[in-house]
């Protein structure tokens, strides 16, 4: 599949520190887990950009755990499938119904693309002090690891692990929010 | 927030990274749930007193649960992280369940036709199949901690494939106090205490492996 070495390439050269690459590999996830998690959750778009967005951070987050002897389509689905099913059992879960109509209808070809239910922006501020200033000044402010760790007084290392530390925060409270 | 700019967001100063090494802490965390297990044994239930004597059962039956942990950990491996399939591994476990079938059946049938039953069931309560779960125990929540940080997909299937490798453990500690050294009795109690270790590992693994 031209898909498999095409993506392959791009996140082994993200692995290896190119970020252009990183966010080029992302973004094509990011259409192909749309296909996915919409073709299974007919009639509720948001609930699959929400899981789109959940899956995304996934990807990133735990990118190390992706062994290059197997091919990275298996990989990546593997892990989309995993947070559906998560996403499925909390549904079940939960006391309201948001996502009645399950089956219903066909996914709306007109509908903006990236619309989700969530706001990831406001769960950043849940995230802890450290984390959250951290991933404000490198991720949102734009600023370089250098440069936030002079802001803070932090060693360049020690944003570093806080960021990443902040992102699978983040994850998880992807994953415990319940969206109404 | 919109997709896109999430992604901005997770691609900005990204950086390298590197695959994470875990051949050493895994080695640590067997020796670590191994020694533990030792000392359950000889604090909890006492070494076999005939043990200088009976240096060559103690041993089989050790080697017997560094078997069944030998052919239990690929699949573990190969589970911890998401994607990757089993292949020859399941087989494997196949090949090994079938061995200890075809050994209990001919340490059978070399026993007089009347004194099978008690050489299979041992007279006793197997003990075993108690014990070796809960010498498993220590190993299983080291590698269920472990193995939690390289997103694992396959929760309960990991956490059978952990709990299985512990009992092989624990066998091998248990082993330095098991008192019975017939083969059938052995390789039958064994095999059902690292069955029973698995199933809790499955019930235990769907639940804390969650990230």
């Amino acid at each position: 599949m031209a898909d498999e070495a095409h993506l392959k390439g791009l996140l082994l050269q993200g692995l290896a520190g190119d970020d252009a690459a990183h966010r080029a590999f992302l973004t094509e996830a990011a259409g192909l887990l749309r296909a996915f998690f919409r073709n299974r959750l007919r009639g509720a778009p948001e609930d699959a950009e929400d899981l789109v967005q959940e899956t995304l951070v996934a990807l990133h987050t735990r990118r190390d755990s992706y062994d290059p002897q197997y091919p990275l389509t298996a990989w990546m689905y593997a892990i989309a499938r995993y947070r559906l099913i998560d996403f499925l059992r909390r549904a079940k879960h939960r006391v309201t119904a948001p996502i009645d109509g399950l089956e219903i209808g066909d996914a709306d070809p007109e509908y903006e693309a990236s619309d989700a239910r969530r706001d990831v922006a406001a769960l950043l501020d849940k995230l802890p002090e450290k984390q959250r200033r951290a991933i404000q000044l490198v991720k949102l402010d734009e600023k370089s690891v250098r440069e936030a760790a002079e802001v803070t007084g932090f060693t360049e290392s020690d944003i570093k692990i806080s960021i990443h530390r902040g992102l699978k925060t983040l994850m998880r409270l992807m994953a415990q929010e319940q969206p109404t | 927030m919109k997709t896109d700019h999430l992604i901005d967001v997770l691609a900005r100063g990204a950086g390298p990274a590197e695959r994470p090494r875990w051949g050493g802490k895994l080695a640590i965390t067997v020796i670590v749930g191994l020694l533990v297990a030792a000392v359950l044994v000889a604090i909890g239930l006492g070494v076999r007193p005939d043990i200088g004597a009976a240096r060559m059962p103690v041993m089989m039956k050790a080697m017997f649960g560094a078997l069944a942990a030998a052919v239990m950990l690929p699949i573990a491996v190969q589970l911890m992280q998401p994607g990757r399939p089993l292949g020859w591994r399941i087989g494997a476990v196949a090949v090994f369940v079938a061995i200890c079938a075809g050994a209990i059946f001919i340490a059978l049938m070399g026993e007089m036709p009347e004194r099978r039953w008690e050489a299979w069931m041992g007279g006793a309560v197997p003990w075993c199949v108690v014990l070796i779960p809960i010498l498993a125990a220590p190993t299983s929540a080291l590698l269920l901690w472990l193995m939690r940080a390289f997103a694992p997909t396959r929760l309960a299937l990991l956490g059978a494939a952990i709990g299985a490798f512990s009992g092989g453990v624990g066998a091998m500690a248990y082993a330095m106090y098991c008192p019975t050294d017939s083969v059938a009795f052995v390789v039958t109690w064994y095999v059902l205490g690292i069955a029973v270790s698995a199933a809790l590992g499955a019930v235990v693994g769907a639940r804390v492996l969650r990230w």
